[in-house]
């Protein structure tokens, strides 16, 4: 009996660590944008305990559940962003060239005001990602927006786990030219990758064949005891890519690297991936839609450095029409609240449907993050991640009028304080504190790379002193 | 049989004896003085009776034994137990600067000593001359928990007993536990290492503990089986042993509620008992940490009272003569509507941070005190506002900084309070010690005078 209260006092204490706030809506009249089973007009979206339970006409609103009448409006589902470092503490560990043991899952910062400022543009989930100084860099993780819960809270339960791998010119500046060790040419970006594969692999044999051996010895107690391997955190992660529990999310711009790191993949059996960025994608989108690889671009970002020369507008409608699964993102806290302007492009330049526009900023990034049974579209048994736009949510003049993560409305226009900031530090006088107003208004040079460019500077200057 | 056991029994007690006689010395009585309990209830006109470092009497009817030195207290001098602190880099060396580090051929794969791992340090075998010996005996501490300053695994927490010179700086208890903090590697941009992010330390930490379980594994078996190859012995991992083992607690620098969740989650992983120091924000985890049995070390380094709310205090105290001249002289001061929201918010941001301490105590939590950092010259106004504006009375704040500080480090056998029997360690001010202006005119700990005279 007392083990029985134990248990359930545990069971107690571990739902209500992990306990999501639901809530319940039902939103009327609107023209709902599925997703996957078109628009359809006057109709009514119900939301039941933070899942969508009914979509169809008239419906009634059960006991106590709140309507919004959204006649002439548009739902949509909520956007996510499949690359961004809104609320990371630390975005790059940059001294080492492969930091997989690390995780952004350690490095959130729910109180973020930037939060509030994405959900004002429709977004309900953000992937936050590591930066890319590093060939193979930190774990990211699945946040929904959930504006004011606690870091645990704002996790996407039960989200594929991600990590973070970048091509090319970050990792061979940052280690190679900054630090001096492998790599520094593309070439050592490759060994990089499969030297840890192999080192990782080897870890694996010994680990395993240490702990047989050690539960061998320890039931026996004869014989002679095997010399300890210590678990290794980062060839643990290395070997769950490996064995497929981790989706990869590869940094890379230059269509060779994009082939290249696919023959490394297809070398060691790993089958789901997305390349982040990858301007040059549209030169091999046969080779990527072959490989059943996915790729999360920007819509017209390009030139900040050398490997981002070669790129068009066309690039995601080029490797729509081929079968690659595409996502549009943002890597940038500003471009983050008007993702949906960054899809209506794809439609201005490439001639890409409107829908397949809207997918790119909803349901493929949820594939490419391994969410997409639970969000991504608006359809019955999926999550209350819904926004009312108060017209169709690609025009330029549409706004955000509401936003709801699991049925609760986490955003709403109409009621809309200057102040959203969780946290204030009171040393700050309301003159300094009142910054927050001002939102990123340039675009950064290269986000992906934040916190790092001290490093080259750094070694620029000691060129320029030798 | 049992003529036996009383004969030996008598014996004992006669070599006991012949040793305290060997080794006496002269008592101390200190008389007629107030005495302020830890527990908050105060005695008038008492007495005080110390030999070797050990109280002997206290209390109205202490008797002064014929060899005592003898102090008249007058009847108007107050003393409080010694405040211990619980967790201070005092005599600590200083570190070197980032830029003065070498810069390192592999950054992703320092040694130790350059990742901020350090455990193997003892304050015991570093510390240095520190001004601050003294200047914290004159505030009344005579107890201290030290740790050398440094990065995530600084080194081991250890308790002394003051003095103005770090050389009598005395050794009460060897390792209380492990130091550490989400402090990143040292160096900065141009010479620092992994880990350079808090991902980074947290990552450190754990691959740290898997190693040393590993070494600790190897060394057992070699014992057991020395045909096997032997282990590579580091005096590092093998001082994380204890943690391993979950024996000793680690005594964790964190403020904000997230990095105290963040330990939280590595505590779960290991099992090792947690003891938060500083803890800005542990109120907002106070239920979890009175589940957790996890003791806080808080500090008192509160941001400045915001500038208006200081001023507005100002005005409150001003007689009604005064305000009508300066209305007079100046128009109030108009906000927007703004502003004031935003100051409603800083006040209670700010008023949270200083009711941290009083919150804890309220939930239940073991709640001592830990200087973290604080500079010396900030600690009475600090204290001022504990009692002003943090909900604290003077007997909470004695607690506080005596009994419950001993608690938490286990020196409570021994400290926290001034008893027959305990370690005499207490302070001698002029006048309370909230009062104004108040100064400690003796310091004694373990039954040394210090004399300061108030200067």
């Amino acid at each position: 009996m007392k083990k029985l209260i134990t248990l359930c006092l545990i069971l107690a204490f571990s739902t209500t660590a992990y306990a999501q706030e639901k809530g319940s809506v039902l939103i009327q009249n609107a023209t709902v944008i599925t997703v996957t089973n078109g628009d359809l007009e006057e109709t009514d979206v119900l939301i039941r305990d933070g899942i969508i339970r009914e979509i169809g006409k008239d419906l009634n609103a059960p006991r106590g559940v709140e309507t919004v009448d959204a006649t002439g409006k548009f739902v949509m589902p909520g956007i996510i962003d499949a690359h961004s470092h809104l609320n990371g503490v630390d975005i790059n560990e940059a001294r080492n060239p492969v930091t997989a043991e690390v995780t952004m899952e350690e490095s959130v910062d729910p109180n973020e005001v930037g939060i509030y400022h994405a959900l004002a543009g429709g977004a309900t989930t953000i992937h936050l990602m590591h930066g890319s100084a590093n060939v193979i860099g930190g774990q990211g993780e699945t946040l929904k927006l959930r504006y004011g819960v606690s870091q645990e809270e704002m996790k996407f339960e039960n989200a594929k786990r991600t990590i973070k791998f970048a091509l090319g010119e970050n990792p061979t500046r940052v280690h190679g030219q900054g630090s001096g060790v492998q790599p520094r040419t593309r070439m050592g970006v490759e060994q990089v990758v499969r030297g840890h594969f192999d080192e990782a692999l080897d870890y694996k044999r010994k680990r395993e064949a240490y702990l047989e051996a050690k539960a061998q010895y320890d039931r026996r107690s004869r014989g002679t005891p095997p010399v300890p391997v210590a678990e290794n955190l980062r060839y643990e992660v290395l070997n769950d890519i490996i064995e497929g529990e981790i989706f990869v999310h590869c940094h890379s711009y230059r269509a060779d690297e994009i082939l290249m790191l696919m023959r490394v993949f297809n070398d060691y059996g790993i089958e789901n991936y997305t390349f982040q960025h990858a301007n040059e994608a549209f030169k091999v989108a046969n080779e990527l839609a072959k490989n059943g690889a996915m790729t999360s671009v920007f819509s017209d970002w390009w030139a900040y450095k050398f490997e981002v020369y070669y790129s068009t507008a066309y690039n995601a409608s080029i490797l729509n029409a081929n079968g690659v699964v595409n996502s549009i993102n943002s890597d940038n806290d500003q471009l983050l609240r008007t993702l949906n302007h960054e899809a209506a492009k794809v439609v201005r330049y490439g001639d890409t449907s409107v829908n397949d526009a809207i997918k790119m900023i909803t349901l493929h990034p949820a594939i490419q993050l391994g969410i997409d049974d639970r969000v991504g579209s608006i359809e019955e048994g999926k999550h209350g991640d819904v926004v009312v736009w108060d017209g169709h949510p690609l025009s330029i003049y549409s706004k955000a009028e509401m936003t709801f993560v699991d049925g609760i409305k986490y955003f709403d226009l109409a009621n809309d304080p200057d102040d959203m900031r969780i946290q204030i530090n009171p040393g700050s006088d309301f003159d300094d504190g009142s910054n927050f107003r001002k939102i990123v208004d340039n675009r950064d040079e290269d986000a992906c790379i934040q916190d790092t460019f001290i490093l080259l500077q750094d070694q620029a200057q000691t060129h320029a002193h030798n | 049989m049992r003529k036996h056991v009383l004969l030996f029994a008598f014996l004992f007690a006669g070599l006991s004896m012949q040793g305290v006689f060997a080794q006496t010395t002269p008592a101390h009585a200190l008389k007629n003085v107030t005495i302020h309990h830890a527990d908050g209830s105060t005695t008038e006109s008492a007495t005080i009776v110390w030999r070797n470092g050990v109280i002997e009497a206290i209390g109205t009817n202490a008797a002064i034994p014929f060899d005592a030195f003898e102090i008249d207290g007058g009847d108007s001098l107050h003393v409080y137990p010694g405040f211990i602190d619980g967790f201070s880099t005092l005599g600590s060396p200083s570190l070197p600067k980032g830029q003065d580090l070498p810069k390192l051929d592999d950054p992703g794969n320092p040694p130790y000593y350059r990742s901020g791992v350090q455990p193997e340090r003892k304050p015991s075998e570093l510390l240095t001359e520190d001004k601050n010996f003294e200047a914290i005996m004159k505030v009344g501490f005579t107890t201290a928990a030290l740790y050398p300053d440094g990065y995530m695994l600084p080194g081991q927490v250890e308790a002394f007993y003051l003095s103005s010179s770090h050389n009598n700086v005395g050794l009460i208890k060897g390792p209380l536990g492990l130091a550490g903090s989400f402090d990143t590697a040292p160096g900065g941009w141009s010479s620092g290492a992994y880990p350079s992010t808090l991902m980074g330390v947290m990552a450190k930490f754990r691959q740290v503990m898997f190693d040393a379980t590993a070494l600790q594994q190897h060394i057992k078996y070699y014992e057991q089986n020395p045909e096997m190859p032997a282990p590579d012995r580091d005096r590092v991992l093998e001082a994380m042993f204890p943690l391993v083992n979950n024996s000793t607690p680690l005594f964790f620098e964190v403020d904000s509620k997230e990095h105290i969740e963040r330990i939280l989650k590595i505590q779960d992983e290991f099992g090792f008992n947690v003891v938060i120091v500083s803890g800005k924000e542990a109120y907002a985890k106070a239920d979890e940490l009175k589940r957790r049995n996890i003791p806080v070390l808080a500090g008192i380094d509160f941001t400045d009272m915001p500038k208006w709310y200081a001023e507005m205090k100002k005005e409150e105290e001003k007689d009604e003569a005064e305000v009508e001249q300066e209305e007079e002289a100046a128009e109030e001061e108009e906000i927007s509507e703004e502003e004031q929201n935003y100051r409603e918010k800083q006040l209670e941001a700010w008023k949270a941070e200083v009711t941290n301490i009083k919150k804890l105590m309220d939930s239940g939590v073991s709640v001592g005190f830990s200087s973290a950092g604080l500079e010396l010259k900030d600690l009475s106004a600090k204290i001022e506002i504990l009692l002003d504006e943090g909900g604290l009375n003077e007997t909470d704040l004695v607690t506080l900084m005596s009994a419950n500080t001993a608690n938490i480090l286990g020196l409570n056998r021994t400290h926290g309070s001034l008893e027959r029997g305990k370690n005499a360690s207490f302070s001698v001010f002029d006048k309370a010690m909230t009062e104004e202006k108040a100064k400690v005119l003796h310091s004694i700990s373990n039954g040394i005078i210090h004399e300061f005279n108030g200067n």
